[in-house]
């Protein structure tokens, strides 16, 4: 297309000045070559101008075209490192929530879903463990404390469980677990 | 691309110019009647050139672009009649 643009191009210049400045004017088959070249070189140049539009247009064309796919692609990588970002975010939040980690790891741990059950209840059981444990030690504290002040058991009883001496239930379920601390010593 | 299509443009205008010198040339009657016409449109261009911001709102074209194809017509005539003249 763009070689025949060039041809037409030189085919009009040529038609247009060749003949007017070869050709004699007085010589009658002369005039009348010049008036026919004149017109081919007209119509050689319309003929090239238009395929020279075409041509445009389509370069006009494809440019739209490489700008519209650069734009989708920087749409897709910006969309995935948003999509990367948020999961990152997720996996962060997830680490730092630790109850939550530890039934991920479970689960990715254990196939099957009865033990995988019981170890999640065995393994969330044991931070209740821990904190019973670490309940009672502070208890033992204050018991070995108020022990060193001289408070009696009834006292102890009252200032750490909040129960009066009496026949409560709440009152004997406090003694139980002092004697139980206390037999721990 | 955009400046070979207006290449192409203008060198048919030179061409149609040429045309229509060697058309004057001819016979008598025919180079009254491209005086003539000559004369009518260079009466035409004056005015537009003068009258640019009407003309160009009329032809929904901006007045650069006006004044740049008013231009390009003189040239193109002055171009051709002058190769046609001069050879």
């Amino acid at each position: 297309m763009q070689l025949k643009m060039f041809v037409l191009s030189g085919a009009a210049l040529t038609l247009w000045l060749a003949p007017l400045t070869v050709l004699d004017k007085k010589v009658g088959w002369h005039k009348s070559m010049q008036g026919l070249s004149l017109c081919a070189a007209a119509v050689c140049a319309v003929q090239a101008g238009n395929i020279a539009c075409e041509l445009a247009q389509d370069g006009e064309i494809e440019e739209i075209k490489t700008r519209a796919i650069t734009a989708d692609v920087i749409d897709e990588i910006s969309v995935s490192t948003y999509v990367s970002q948020q999961q990152r975010q997720q996996e962060a939040e997830q680490i730092l929530n630790p109850r939550e980690h530890l039934e991920r790891a479970l689960a990715l741990t254990y196939g099957d879903d009865d033990e995988l059950e019981q170890e999640r209840s065995k393994q969330l059981a044991k931070p209740d463990a821990e904190r019973s444990q670490n309940d009672d030690a502070e208890r033992k504290e204050l018991i070995h404390q108020l022990r060193a002040r001289g408070y009696g058991k009834a006292k102890i009883i009252l200032e750490i469980w909040g129960s009066s001496k009496g026949g409560s239930e709440k009152y004997q379920v406090a003694e139980a677990e002092f004697r139980r601390l206390v037999g721990d010593f | 691309m955009r400046a070979a299509y207006l290449a192409n443009y203008f060198v048919a205008g030179c061409a149609a110019s040429s045309l229509l010198g060697w058309i004057a040339s001819t016979h008598s009657m025919a180079q009254k009647a491209i005086a003539f016409l000559a004369a009518a449109t260079f009466i035409v261009w004056g005015l537009c050139w003068l009258l640019d911001f009407s003309v160009s709102g009329w032809l929904k074209i901006s007045v650069p672009n006006l004044q740049a194809f008013l231009l390009a017509g003189l040239a193109m005539a002055l171009i051709g009649a002058g190769v046609f003249l001069c050879s």
